[in-house]
This record gives C-alpha cells, structure tokens and sequence, in this order.
C-alpha cells in the first residue's frame, strides 16, 4: 500500500499543473463565455479543445497508436483532478472522447476508427449520445426506434431523447432497433449517424430550471451506410454496455470537483448568519458537513481503490454501479446542504438580488445524475444482481 | 500510488481465516459464553504460533516488525468470527503503546512475552468506563488522569460488570498507581492510542458487518415466501446493495486510516475518525437488515445471528460512536483557515 506518487506521475502532475497555470488567461476568458448560447462562444470552447489537445491533454489516456499519450488510469486521474482544481473551461466533447473513443478502440473497425478518433480529439466532430427514447429509460432494451436495411444503407425512422450537446452535434451514436422479431436485447444495432444528414431534426429540450441542455432527435428516413454500424447487426448491446461502463466507472464524477463543491459549502456556512451567530456554530449543521466531508472522503477514497485495481489490469464490473450510485447522491446531498444553510435565500434565482451561487441549479443537476446513466434504483438492481448474487425474478 | 494490500498481507490474513474458520466457529464462541473466563488458552496459543499477537512489535522483541497495514486485514478477521480473544487490545494497542511509550525496563519485561503469547496484555482508557478482559489480563494499559499506567492484576480491583455480548468480558477496574507503574511516554502517547483504538474497532466493525451481510446473503437466497426466494424481491435486493455500498466504503477509509497511521500522516487523525464514523455506519445499517431480513428466525437464541448483532452493537459506541467522529471531523474542518 503506497500513496506517494510514482516519479512519472509526480512529473506528469507538475506538466499539467504548469500547463494549465500558463494557460490562465484563456481559462478565464473561455469560462466568462456560456457555451450553450452558442455561435462565437461555441468556438472558443472548441479552441480551447484543440490547445487541450496540442498538448496531448484532450485524450490524455487514448493510446499513443490512436493519438492518445498513453497516460495511465492514475495519470488521467491526476489530469481530471488538476483540471478541476484550476476551474478550467467544461468539456464539450466529453463524449466523444470518453464514451465513443473508447468505445471504438474495443469494438469499431479499422476504418471507423481511422475516420474518427483523430477528428473527436481535435473536436472537428461533435458527437451527441443517442440511448434514451420516450419509452425507453431504465428499460433502455424497449427502444423503438427502427432501422431496415436497404442495400449498403440502413433506413432509420424514430426518436431519441435527452441527448446531451444536441443543438451542437455532429455525430451521435445510436442504439437502434435492426431486427423487430429477435429477442429484445438480440435485434439491437449500435449505429453512427452524421447528424447533417437529411431527416435528422433536433428540437431544444427546455428541463425543468429553464436552461436547454438536452434535445430531442428525430430520424425520419435518414440513410446511414451499413459500414456505420459499430460491433456485429443485432449486438449492439454488448457495444452499448462498454459505453455505459465507460460512463458509469471513470467517465464521470471526479472526487476533486465534489471537494471543491464542499469548500464552497463549508465557505457559506462559515459567513451565513444563524441563531445569532454563523451557521458553522450550529451543532447540527456542524453534524452535516461532517457528513458531506466524509461522503467526499469515501467516493476518493474508492476511486483511489477502483484506480489500483484498473491499474492492475483488472477490468471495471458491475462495481462500477457502486461510484455512480454514491456521487449522484452525494452530490444532491451537498447542494440539499448549501441550499438549507442559506435558508431564504436558498430559493433565489441565480443572479437575481440577494443570490449566492447556483445552488439551486446544482441540486436539480444532482437529481438529473440520479437519473440519467441508470437511475440509483438501476445501479442498485445491477449491484444486487451481479455483484452480490441475489436471484432475478 | 497502489491502494491495495500485497500477497504476502493477504496470505497472513488467509492463514488466520482459516484458522478462525476451524477454531473460532459460532459453536467454539457460545461455548465462551458460559465457559467461566470466556476465553480459550488453546486458540491463544494458535494465535500466537502465527506470530500474530506480537505483529506490531519490534523484531528486537522477536517479533514480526509488522504495522498497522499489517494487522487491519486481520482485526476484521477478527471481527468476522467474533473472535472472544482480545487480539484488538492486546495486540494492536497495548503491546505497540508499550513498545513505544514504555521504559526500557517494562519493555524487556514485557515485550518479549507478550509478542509470544506467554503474557496476555489490555488496554483501559477513560472515556470507555470498563476494561475488557482485566479478568485473564497479566498486564494492563490503564489511562488515569491523562497518564498511562501499566498495572499488574496485583495493583488492580475488578468488579465484573456483565455485557449482552456473552464473550466481551468486562470489568470496573480500580487501580493503585504510582510513580512506578507510570509509562514515561504515556502523556505523549495516549492520543495514539486513542486513534489506535478507534481505528482498531473500525476495522473489527467491518468484518462483524461483512459477516452479516454474508449470512443475511446466504439466508435470502434460500428463503422462499409467496413461491419465491425472498433474495428476488426487489425491497430486498436494495436493502442488501446498500448495505454493501456502506460496507464497501467503509473497507476503503478503514484501509486508508491504517496506511496514515502506519506512516504517521498529517492527516491520520481525521481519517481515524472518518473510518470509524463510516464502518460504525455501515455496521449499523448491516445490523439492522441482518435482523430485518432473517425474520423471525433471527430472533431467537438458537440461531447464531444474534453473536453478530451483539458483538456489532457492543462495538459501535466504542471508542467514539459515529457523533463523535462527526464532531471531530467538524472541528479539524473548522480549525483550518477558511
């Protein structure tokens, strides 16, 4: 047991860390810009990928045969958390470079690979997740949306919704249905469609705060050449459950942005008045932050576990259930906290008079975390199932 | 960075598995619950054979030169078997706190016994009002007056003092101290022992947790109600998930707490305290569905549930409860500038 880094990642941590120092002023100047309005904000995200990328940051952990650096696990942890640490700019391409990328690497040809690893990493594509439908949430496996061969094309007609980056995709990959008659996870296809193609319409989602993250995607015969198909027709799900590994286990939630979320709970609650004096006198807040500090303390701490097992070349199970399920819920814990240490002013609108922060906006982005990528009730079926043993019905 | 134990931690803690799974089963324990010192000189004597009761001695002792990362896997053996022997007291606490704070006379006096077994050695402090095993004790840490004192049973007045736990033996302990029976590095060392104790208890708690949810596994994969194995409903499956999400959780910060410790880290007292907060949390949640979920049969004195659910209970206010921890943590959050 050792938790010194090793002389590599102590070198690899100060190259980030003096990166990202140097690049002060493009953080700050991107971050001051909304990416979701869009237009000349968009782009110098995009710029800002591409420096990302200069400085082989954007895939850090992509083989170096793929333009990646070959970063370790560990590596990519440092980057995540260095990253957080110097506030810099969100990452529009995250899905790009954290689900289909490597997604590809395990089940994509050759030439979809050469098409598009090297364009994600230099964000020339965009590239939007297409899982969810309508009627297909947790039982993701009743998705509708159909795919009929025609020649060396498929023919896609259907709707996916709660598509991260709609508005702003070039690409999205697909789980679509090729064979209505086999078993439900038998005639699953796992499919690449260039989102400038005919028939493809993208409708803003407005969520329940005002802001449209997500879109809805409809399909209405839209041609897609069979050569997009990732892994076998018909086993796509197999594909789809690497992604959603990928996205479930290291693809999300860093324990440094949870630390920093707490800081900034623990900084309220030191200013915020109460009983005559500031909430951080009060015993039973007291008693909640200690809890939130330990909450953060545990995911890390697990992250730290997960890392040295990847790191030991075993591969990430169903235990990947275990992260999501604790960071999503964490997190709505740690706003839930914020929001009831400001007390009246919990309930403003940001920017409006009087508001602290976006608390409010961060608790419903915890509870959209609960949902989205399985619903806690989902991680907890799988963990119950797969780990722990316990019998279907 | 490597958050993991090496082969040869895992074989020792394998060997005292196997042990345990031999010498220390629930019949071997009700037979300590009416057995008038409820402890084994036999399984004593195993446990020493292995070397493990003087594992975080020095080898100048003869010893193994083990630390704390060492003895976690086996305190939650420990706690797994609900082993009666106080390997927690004796072997993690008093032995080390002498190796440390002790003068060269009591540690030649001592050391060399205890680390063979010849001697059995416990640990009294303050805030837990009773000493386990005084009653087979031939050495004793008492904490008095922000001192720590090494007494022997002739210093000592034990009045037995009965647990729900049949194996936890405890006593009121009134002591004669003096100049003589002083650890002259006690005062230095008690808050060391302190977090030794709590994180002791920690690592005892998950292996009592981890059994429950083992046996309550293995109960609800068996038990059919409406047709069915009660393990497929799905009230029952997250119960159990989030039982094994807290267990597994709590393994990482009990884990951690033994590496800080062991390297004396700046941050070894609240990752003591996080530890025992997050294994008394867990071991309270598989307490609690351990008995839910057995149902009636859980409830009664035939079944072996109840050795777990005691001992767990026993130990979950030891050495701090979770509020406690809490409250420290607290402290150390708001200590440090803002």
């Amino acid at each position: 047991m050792d938790f010194q880094l090793s002389p590599e990642d102590a070198a690899f941590r100060d190259e980030v860390r003096s990166w990202l120092g140097d690049h002060r002023d493009q953080i700050e100047a991107t971050r001051a810009l909304d990416w979701e309005a869009g237009g000349e904000a968009f782009e110098r995200y995009r710029d800002w990928e591409r420096e990302l990328h200069k400085a082989g940051l954007a895939g850090a952990a992509w083989p170096v045969e793929y333009g990646g650096r070959g970063a370790s696990l560990v590596q990519q942890a440092i980057l995540t958390d260095e990253y957080v640490r110097a506030d810099a700019p969100a990452r529009i391409n995250r899905l790009g470079l954290g689900l289909l990328g490597p997604t590809l690497m395990v089940h994509g040809t050759q030439a979809q690979r050469e098409r598009h690893l090297a364009r994600i990493l230099n964000c020339d594509e965009i590239w939007c997740q297409g899982f969810s439908e309508p009627n297909a949430g947790s039982d993701l496996a009743a998705l509708r949306t159909r795919a009929l061969r025609d020649g060396d094309e498929f023919v896609i007609n259907g709707q996916k919704i709660w598509t991260s980056l709609g508005r702003f995709g070039d690409w999205i990959f697909t789980l679509v249905r090729t064979d209505p008659d086999a078993p439900r996870h038998g005639g699953i296809s796992f499919v690449l469609i260039d989102m400038h193609s005919p028939g493809v319409e993208v409708r803003p989602l407005v969520q329940i705060n005002g802001d449209a993250r997500f879109a809805e995607v409809f399909f209405t015969d839209v041609r897609v050449p069979a050569g997009n198909v990732v892994g076998e027709v018909n086993g796509g799900w197999k594909v789809a459950m690497t992604a959603l590994g990928f996205e479930r286990g290291t693809g999300l939630g860093s324990p440094a942005a949870f630390n920093r979320m707490l800081e900034a709970t623990v900084d309220i609650t030191r200013r915020e008045p109460r009983n005559g004096g500031v909430a951080a006198d009060d015993p039973d807040v007291r008693r909640r932050v200690a809890q939130a500090y330990i909450d953060t303390r545990l995911f890390e701490l697990s992250t730290q576990r997960t890392l040295t097992r990847l790191g030991k070349g075993q591969t990430l199970g169903p235990e990947a259930s275990l992260t999501k399920l604790w960071w999503s819920e964490m997190e709505a814990r740690i706003a839930e906290l914020a929001i009831d240490v400001l007390g009246p002013r919990g309930e403003l609108l940001p920017g409006s008079r009087d508001a602290e922060g976006e608390w409010f906006n961060e608790y419903l982005y915890a509870r959209a975390a609960m949902i989205y990528a399985g619903t806690s009730e989902i991680q907890k079926n799988i963990l119950a199932q797969r780990v722990l043993g316990l019998p279907r019905e | 960075m490597d958050f993991d134990f090496s082969d040869e931690q895992y074989l020792l803690r394998d060997a005292l598995r196997n042990l345990l799974a031999r010498e220390c089963t629930p019949q071997h324990v009700r037979a300590m619950w009416d057995d008038p010192t409820g402890r084994s000189p036999q399984r004593w004597r195993r446990l020493a054979e292995m070397g493990v009761l003087g594992l975080c001695l020095p080898e100048s002792a003869g010893a193994f030169g083990g630390d704390e990362v060492d003895m976690v896997l086996l305190l939650e053996e420990a706690g797994r078997h609900v082993l009666p022997e106080p390997l927690l007291e004796h072997a993690a606490l008093a032995a080390p706190v002498l190796a440390r704070a002790g003068s060269s006379a009591q540690q030649s006096q001592w050391l060399p016994r205890l680390a063979a077994g010849d001697a059995i050695a416990t640990v009294g402090l303050s805030a837990q009002r009773y000493v386990p095993d005084a009653g087979t004790a031939d050495v004793v840490v008492l904490e008095a007056g922000g001192d720590l004192h090494l007494l022997t049973p002739d210093r000592l007045t034990l009045e037995p003092v009965r647990s729900v736990d049949g194996a936890r033996r405890l006593f009121r302990v009134t002591a004669e101290t003096g100049p003589e029976t002083l650890l002259p590095g006690g005062r230095e060392a008690l808050p060391w022992l302190t977090d030794h104790a709590a994180a002791g208890t920690a690592a005892v708690l998950v292996g009592i947790a981890a059994a429950l949810l083992d046996r309550t596994l293995d109960y609800v994969k068996v038990r059919e109600q409406f047709g069915k194995r009660i393990g497929a409903f799905q009230a029952v499956q997250h119960k159990l998930a989030e039982t094994w999400v807290l267990l597994e959780m709590a393994r990482g910060a009990v884990y951690y707490a033994a590496y800080a410790l062991a390297n004396a880290l700046p941050d070894a007292g609240v990752a003591v305290s996080v530890a025992k907060a997050a294994a008394g949390d867990a071991q309270h949640r598989a307490n609690q569905e351990a008995l839910q979920l057995h149902g009636g049969i859980g409830f009664t004195w035939e079944h072996d549930l109840h050795l777990w659910l005691k001992r767990g209970k026993a130990l979950e206010p030891a050495y701090g409860d979770a509020d406690h921890h809490r409250r420290r943590i607290a402290d150390h959050i708001y200590a440090t500038a803002g």
